[in-house]
């Protein structure tokens, strides 16, 4: 990435302090949100540092980092994915269902590829906006997930609540998870060619040529339908720790993922016009919104005044990431 | 008299004395001990010397004027009671991983007691399963939970409000005609609970539901609906509201096309009597008091102070009728102010004083 002609010698530096042209985008201010707010609760409060509330946080991070990764790879192209709450809520209906474990987990993952599929196609192929293709999904998904289960209740498999809420060698199973989803997210966003022509595709729209990637060559239609196949996935595995954890089907659990997710991306440093972002950015934008949470609720911030401190403090993190945009 | 049988004398008056205790322990009023499958809560056993921390999940805050009414009476008698060194209310906004969460956090600060309003009949279950694993009595209320080993439990009867709403519309309908139905929040166990009263209610008459729909509970849905409905066949012999801001909102709608105002069910809010002694059309009040987020927070008190509580009570009130509506209704507060309370005066007049 070059600098614009006439930048001055401490600019440039700066920029490349803050990561200003970066094409992992500006995940540093998330990282010192994270670190002052650590410090901060260390200090005030008596049980944030405790192995369980560690252990607390990490498992109410996780299905946001989980869906989170899945978003930014729709954002990284340009995209953007409101259907995947409806998909986690759908996971959760499902594995609420009378079957076997066999079954059912399968045909999670089967319905949450179908319903990607259909967004990629309708995107691609029908030139939906991504906006109105994946809130008309989230509004078809969740009314199945409300037909399959109407009401919270029922019971999910044991190995369903076993893998996210067990512990193996004394290591609490979310630890394992964070690895495992981190490993994956690594390889498909910064480890595969296809991650590679994510940035491409995004970069080109980004940029006012939306084009440039196909006349480079590059398989823009496919790669954009496996965007959202992922996405679904992912928010399909998400919904499948959720429901580990409520150890039931919600129609409704997944309401708050869709604006969480693209929030998390967004203060993790990717650009919503596409083309920059980064994993790690997006991971800590998640830690983030999970570590405020927890931190509120020790630091026994008043129900009335929670919501008001999250917005201030994630605009905060957004108005320190004024980042220049791809090509400037 | 043998050791064993004066041992077994013992314990049946011990026995007894508890359930003398547990029924003298006034929660709210019109809150009562469940007449079938109780049990009760030993005296002392968890008895707990000030100061204490109390810490309580609640389902959803700012949900509508009701709902920040509970936050308001819980915190009101927390505040109140010197013992209550830290009282900690965490709001789960409907979220049920939200709650999932919460209780955790909760949990994780060692509280005396632990008050959960569930968000739905599974958001608390392995939250009440680990306070209790933890040695922390729960108590549970406004809302039902699968898992039954929390330590004391108050519930509104849903269908009991439900049905007090439709026994009165049958009784003004004589068993017949057409009626709306103004739901609550889809899939909301509350709402779902209260539709069963309506269809108990209705079982056996000849009254048809022509329209039904969701409103949420709040006004602005509740005038769409209303409106919605007039459009599509003006012709309705009563309506079930399921709220008292739907109710406020669909007799609005039938005032502004002029046309007359049938049999519509109430519940007790200042605005909505306000409504109805002035225009005086036929209602009913089923009563759902914010105040039993209070009566929460005194069972709470009543196991740290070592009182004998019984497992299970229930609130199934009957229905008001207009002369005790007049009794409640205030001109100088707003219409968000809910009734029965037992907020005090300067705090009903800081917060709802107009």
């Amino acid at each position: 990435m070059t600098q614009p002609t006439g930048t001055s010698r401490k600019t440039r530096a700066a920029n490349r302090l803050f990561g200003r042209n970066s094409r992992q985008g500006n995940w540093w201010a998330a990282l010192l949100i994270i670190v002052m707010t650590t410090i901060l609760l260390i200090a005030t409060t008596d049980d944030f540092a405790t192995p369980r509330n560690a252990s607390n946080l990490l498992a109410q991070a996780m299905p946001l980092i989980i869906v989170a990764i899945g978003q930014m790879i729709v954002i990284v192209l340009a995209g953007m994915d409101l259907s995947v709450g409806s998909v986690m809520s759908l996971t959760t209906a499902i594995l609420a269902l009378d079957g076997a474990p066999i079954v059912l987990i399968p045909l999670v993952f089967l319905a949450a590829a179908a319903i990607g599929l259909v967004n990629g196609i309708a995107i691609v192929r029908l030139n939906v906006h991504p906006i109105i293709a994946t809130l008309s999904m989230q509004f078809i998904v969740l009314g199945i997930a409300q037909l399959l289960r109407p009401v919270a209740g029922g019971s999910v498999p044991d190995v369903v609540v076993n893998v996210v809420t067990g512990a193996f060698l004394g290591i609490p199973a979310p630890v394992f998870w964070a690895v495992a989803v981190v490993a994956i997210g690594w390889k498909i966003v910064h480890g595969s060619r296809f991650g590679l022509h994510l940035f491409a595709i995004g970069g080109g729209v980004a940029s006012g040529q939306s084009d440039t990637a196909h006349n480079f060559g590059l398989k823009d239609r496919r790669n954009i339908v496996l965007a959202y196949i992922l996405s679904a996935l992912f928010a399909a595995l998400a919904g499948f720790f959720i429901a580990g954890r409520i150890a039931s089907g919600d129609p409704g659990v997944g309401s708050q993922f869709a604006l969480d997710s693209i929030t998390a991306v967004a203060i993790g440093g990717t650009q919503l016009s596409g083309g920059v972002g980064g994993l790690h950015g997006t991971i800590l934008g998640a830690i983030l919104m999970a570590l405020l949470a927890n931190g509120m609720n020790l630091a026994n911030l008043s129900a009335f005044l929670q919501g008001a401190i999250k917005g201030v403090i994630l605009l905060l993190v957004v108005a320190l990431q004024s980042r220049k945009k791809m090509g400037l | 008299m043998t050791t064993q049988r004066m041992a077994a004398a013992a314990l049946f008056a011990a026995l007894l004395g508890s359930t003398a205790l547990a029924q003298d322990v006034n929660l709210m009023a019109g809150v009562e001990p469940r007449p079938e499958g109780n049990s009760v809560v030993a005296a002392g056993a968890f008895k707990t010397e000030a100061p204490w921390t109390i810490a309580m999940s609640h389902f959803g805050v700012n949900a509508n004027t009701w709902t920040v009414q509970t936050a308001h009476e819980a915190q009101g008698i927390a505040n109140a009671d010197a013992r209550i060194e830290n009282f900690i209310m965490l709001d789960a906004n409907f979220d049920q991983a939200k709650q999932v969460a919460d209780i955790e956090d909760l949990i994780a600060q060692n509280p005396d007691v632990l008050i959960v309003m569930p968000v739905t009949p599974t958001s608390a279950d392995a939250g009440i399963q680990k306070a209790i694993d933890a040695g922390i009595p729960v108590v549970v209320h406004t809302g039902r939970t699968e898992n039954q080993n929390f330590t004391v439990d108050i519930q509104g009867g849903a269908e009991n409000f439900g049905r007090v709403m439709g026994d009165f519309l049958v009784d003004q309908l004589g068993g017949e005609g057409k009626i709306w139905v103004l739901r609550g929040l889809p899939s909301h166990p509350e709402d779902i609970n209260r539709y069963n009263g309506l269809v108990q209610s209705l079982e056996g008459t000849s009254i048809e539901i022509t329209q039904e729909d969701y409103g949420s509970w709040v006004y602005d849905l509740g005038k769409s609906l209303c409106e919605t409905f007039y459009l599509n066949d003006p012709d309705v012999d009563g309506i079930w509201s399921s709220g008292a801001d739907m109710t406020r909102a669909c007799v609005d709608v039938l005032a502004e096309f002029g046309a007359d105002i049938p049999p519509i069910t109430g519940e007790g809010n200042n605005g909505f009597f306000g409504q109805w002694l002035e225009m005086g059309y036929p209602s009913i009040v089923a009563e759902y008091s914010p105040s039993q987020a209070a009566a929460g927070v005194r069972a709470a008190v009543a196991l740290l102070e070592g009182e004998a509580l019984h497992k299970h009570y229930i609130y199934e009130p009957e229905g008001w009728d207009a002369a005790k509506a007049a009794e409640y209704y205030r001109d100088d507060l707003s219409a968000n102010v809910w009734w029965p309370t037992e907020l005090p005066e300067e705090t009903l007049q800081s917060l709802y004083g107009n």
